[in-house]
């Protein structure tokens, strides 16, 4: 196995065979991947798999056309030089057939910082991929089934090394590892004298690390959810006053505001005016592509431009638009490192099968002054706490989103009450000026953030949410 | 077969014989996949190959669980490093045993049939054709923009195992879909339209200027629409709602590795009545034309039709061959891959309601009160718990048993035994819908599926999303 930052030189070997051969502007994303999987069945694994081997570029090639460009992509896995040369082909062709709005394009030859205070790399993971997970694997296994009545019963631990490297015709040449975590495990409960049915609570995260030193206390939390869910009623029905916690917030605001902030979404004429007032005061937004240890942080994003940090709405006003080369172009300004590769559509752990544009990384929500959770459930007084939806993947278009309630709680007094479950919760990201929003309907934002997938956020208290329930 | 499969076969065979030692059985799935897609709208034109990917998985049993693994080339050397990865891994387990289930037998190919053929689609008809779905969604007035995207793929495999064993297949899968935008003052609402399934480019032509026209007008008329109705109410499904209906809140729950692992709601009552004497829900992997078909899984079994609930009786779930073994049935050709870097689970194919005998407008005069839901746009299982969660784009309300006033994103939520029991008419043929869509198995591996039916009358709760 290849050390970290050692070795690949994917993008290289295709820019040294294409280099010369178009007058066009070019770029070239390479990665080589490594894969392991266990997945588990019960409290036994079911399958190990891996090596996973994988190495693959995408090309892309601006050319000028009717007065704009013509944007050439392709990707390929077959990196021989008859491969390189039918991929710059098809790139070629389909440029001359494509059409966008920017009057020329160039690339850059800077080079990117350095990754030593980035966190990308699970060292463990790296050296010895199969002994770490299976590892993991036995703790995980161990510590979901410590519970009495409580037993794992579905579950996978990914883990993926990854080697990125990025050459252009301006002469950038740059690379970075990473390594990226998927974990997915449900515990069911059963048994008992009551006879109440199974209960079941469902995990999924991504992440830079695999960390065992939480498991025991995360798989009691789990343990006790899925307890929950046994004895779980519907919600009310109405305008209720409903506590998201960073888990449930990650699913719907980085899709939502990640577009609507976009330069895909300004050339569409979707974005806000500037300064417009998108959300309550007390809601501050920041794209962070340089949080240590996220998901999304990177040296460089997927097109060479170093990383930032930037304000996507600024004390409740719309702040700035997060763009790629292309769209930057396109808006005359100038790129914010947001070009990106990850597609809804594509699995998450390669990314050269896409072309770059302009999305979010890690959005990081300011804290405010609602403290810990604890405080903030005092501080709703009578409402609910969201613990899970089935899948609230808002639409990013019109911004809608909802799902129905996998696990919450009633609260009471200022206190967590009986579990709920079913129904629905839901709403819009983002309206008219005129218009209530739930960014706008936010009423006290925690003090403790937490990282989940590609948000930093501490939870939101906010009122007047559509509950559908009993 | 195309040259680079052909040519990779004697040398996947071989990489498959160097793993005979340590196995009693081993097979490998190689698959290539081809494309090209084109995204249109008023910003950009942007045509894209399908990425060239190409690549082999290998699986052996070790005895007591399987191994597998995988690459991304079909190079000697790559297939020698794959095998000899496997192979170590295989003599530190010390292999022993034969495999659970049926391993199959016999050589097998077979290809989509396309009547307009892709290969004479050239790129400039590709953008043709979605130049001319863009302009028919902005010929209706008040709609300046529509995305529009049109897809061609053609997706082979080849399948060995050590028995002997050998499946090729080529899918070609073509799709368009529309999405008129409405925007006003900072609001964006859209209504879609998406056409797809396993042929040539005769799968789109279902596409008429009326039916885009119709959708843009559904477009904006969702800028205008009231609040969406909240709480628990008569539900009528369009087809496609219908379809997702029984893809994800029943579906997942037949598959069979869920019942070996106490997590589906539906083991306790398999062979027992859930629905109504007309209900009827299938999942056929060998319907002819529809997005999710296939000709054989990925463990060399033919697709087949499998009828899930009959007349209202739960009488068969989906298999693999290793829980077939293990309930003691045939296996069903319900083992996929996502792709050669993803591991077999059981999945569906096309799964639908069968249509029964009710007109649209029966079925709203007896629901009377409550919302068509249309246009759906997402769904996901709760295999163990039975809840349901559905989402649309828009609905329409139900008043004095007539159509009435448009409204926005919902969500269907509620138990599926209490839904299905709830059923009180099913839409005719006539209505009958089969849409493309993508499936997970948990939150990964997405792969092709159908979900499909007619109209359904039920009960349910509903809430905005």
């Amino acid at each position: 196995m290849t050390s970290p930052g050692g070795g690949a030189a994917t993008a290289f070997d295709v820019a040294d065979r294409i280099r010369g051969k178009t007058a066009s502007p070019w770029d070239v994303y390479g990665e080589r991947i490594r894969r392991f999987e266990i997945h588990l069945n019960g409290s036994e694994i079911e399958m190990v798999r891996g090596p996973v081997a994988f190495e693959g570029f995408g090309l892309r090639l601006i050319a000028p056309r009717n007065g704009g460009v013509g944007v050439g992509f392709a990707a390929s896995s077959d990196r021989t030089p008859e491969g390189v040369d039918a991929t710059l082909a098809a790139a070629t062709g389909v440029s001359q057939h494509a059409s966008f709005p920017a009057k020329r394009v160039e690339f850059t030859g800077s080079g990117a910082p350095g990754t030593a205070d980035l966190d990308l790399v699970d060292r463990a993971l790296w050296e010895d991929p199969v002994r770490t997970l299976e590892s993991f694997s036995e703790k995980l296994l161990e510590a979901a089934g410590s519970t009495p009545g409580v037993e794992p019963s579905f579950g996978s631990i990914r883990g993926t090394l990854a080697e990125v490297t990025y050459a252009n015709s301006a002469g950038a040449h740059s690379g970075y590892s990473h390594t990226l975590v998927e974990l997915e495990v449900a515990v069911k409960a059963s048994g008992g004298a009551e006879g109440a049915p199974p209960g079941e609570y469902w995990v999924n995260s991504r992440a830079r690390h695999l960390d065992s030193r939480k498991l025991v206390d995360e798989a009691r939390s789990w343990a006790t959810k899925a307890e929950d869910a046994r004895h779980a009623k519907a919600p009310p029905n109405g305008k209720l006053k409903v506590v998201f916690p960073a888990s449930v917030l990650s699913e719907i605001l980085p899709v939502a505001l990640g577009f609507r902030m976009s330069g895909s979404a300004e050339l569409r004429k979707m974005t806000p005016t500037p300064g417009t007032q998108v959300a309550a005061d007390a809601v501050t937004v920041v794209d962070d592509g340089l949080l240590p240890g996220a998901v999304a942080t990177a040296p460089h994003d997927d097109e060479g431009t170093p990383q930032r940090r930037g304000s996507l709405v600024d004390a409740g006003k719309s702040g700035e638009t997060l763009y790629d080369l292309l769209h930057a172009e396109a808006a005359g300004r100038r790129t914010t490192g947001n070009g990106r590769r990850e597609q809804p559509a594509t699995p998450a752990w390669f990314r050269f099968v896409s072309p770059p544009s302009p999305a979010a990384t890690t959005l990081s929500i300011r804290s405010g002054g609602g403290g810990s959770d604890a405080e903030m459930i005092e501080a709703t007084g009578d409402g609910i706490w969201l613990d899970q939806l089935g899948w609230a993947f808002p639409d990013p278009v019109s911004t809608a989103f909802g799902g129905e309630i996998r696990l919450g709680y009633r609260i009471r007094n200022g206190k967590l009450a009986e579990p709920l479950r079913g129904g629905t919760v839901g709403g819009v990201i983002l309206t008219q000026p005129s218009e209530m929003s739930f960014l706008k309907a936010v009423t006290a934002v925690g003090g403790v953030p937490s990282l989940i997938g590609n948000l930093h956020s501490p939870t939101l208290l906010v009122s007047n949410v559509d509950v559908a329930g009993a | 077969m195309p040259p680079s499969l052909r040519s990779a076969e004697d040398d996947l065979g071989a990489a498959l014989r160097r793993l005979e030692p340590r196995t009693p059985y081993a097979e490998v799935m190689a698959e290539m996949v081809e494309g090209r897609s084109v995204r249109f709208d008023k910003a950009q034109i942007t045509p894209t190959p399908a990425p060239r990917l190409r690549g082999a998985v290998f699986r052996a049993w070790s005895g007591h669980r399987w191994e597998e693994a995988a690459c991304g080339e079909l190079t000697p050397s790559a297939l020698t490093t794959t095998t000899e990865a496997l192979a170590r891994r295989l003599a530190a387990r010390g292999s022993s045993g034969a495999p659970p289930g049926e391993s199959p037998t016999g050589s097998h190919e077979a290809a989509t049939r396309e009547k307009k053929p892709v290969a004479d689609f050239t790129l400039e008809d590709q953008i043709g054709r979605a130049r001319q779905l863009y302009e028919w969604g902005i010929s209706e007035p008040g709609i300046e923009n529509a995305i529009v995207a049109v897809g061609v793929s053609r997706d082979e495999r080849l399948f060995l195992a050590t028995t002997g064993a050998r499946t090729y297949q080529r899918i070609g899968r073509v799709r368009a879909f529309v999405t008129p935008l409405a925007i006003e003052n900072g609001k964006v609402e859209f209504d879609f339209e998406s056409l797809g399934g396993t042929g040539g480019v005769e799968v789109i032509d279902g596409f008429t200027e009326e039916k885009v026209r119709s959708v843009a007008k559904e477009s904006k008329a969702l800028l205008k629409a009231g609040a969406p109705p909240t709480g628990a109410m008569n539900v009528l499904l369009d087809p496609g709602t219908a379809g997702t209906f029984a893809h994800e809140s029943f579906g997942h729950g037949t598959e069979a590795d869920q019942f070996l692992r106490d997590r589906s709601y539906l083991k306790p009552i398999l062979g027992k009545t859930v629905g109504p004497e007309a209900l009827t829900l299938v999942d056929d992997g060998s319907y002819p034309g529809a997005w999710g078909s296939i000709f054989f899984d990925d463990e060399g079994h033919p697709s087949q039709r499998t009828v899930l609930v009959d007349h209202g009786r739960f009488v068969n779930v989906l298999h693999d061959r290793e829980t077939a073994a293990a309930m003691h049935r045939a296996p069903t050709g319900n083992t996929r891959r996502a792709d050669f870097l993803s591991r077999p689970f059981v999945r569906m194919t096309n799964t639908f309601v069968e249509p029964g005998d009710w007109t649209f407008d029966e079925l709203l005069e007896e629901a009377k009160s409550g919302v068509v839901l249309q246009s759906c746009t997402s769904g996901i299982e709760d295999p163990l718990g039975g809840n349901m969660q559905i989402k649309v784009k828009k609905g329409h309300l139900i008043e004095h048993g007539k159509l009435g006033p448009i409204v926005p994103s919902l969500a269907l939520s509620g138990k599926v035994l209490e839904f299905l029991q709830a059923i009180r008419g099913i839409g005719s043929k006539s209505a009958f819908e089969m849409a493309p869509g993508y499936c997970g198995k948990g939150h990964t591996d997405l792969l092709p599926v159908s979900t499909g039916g007619s109209y359904v009358l039920s009960h349910a709760v509903v809430g905005p999303a």
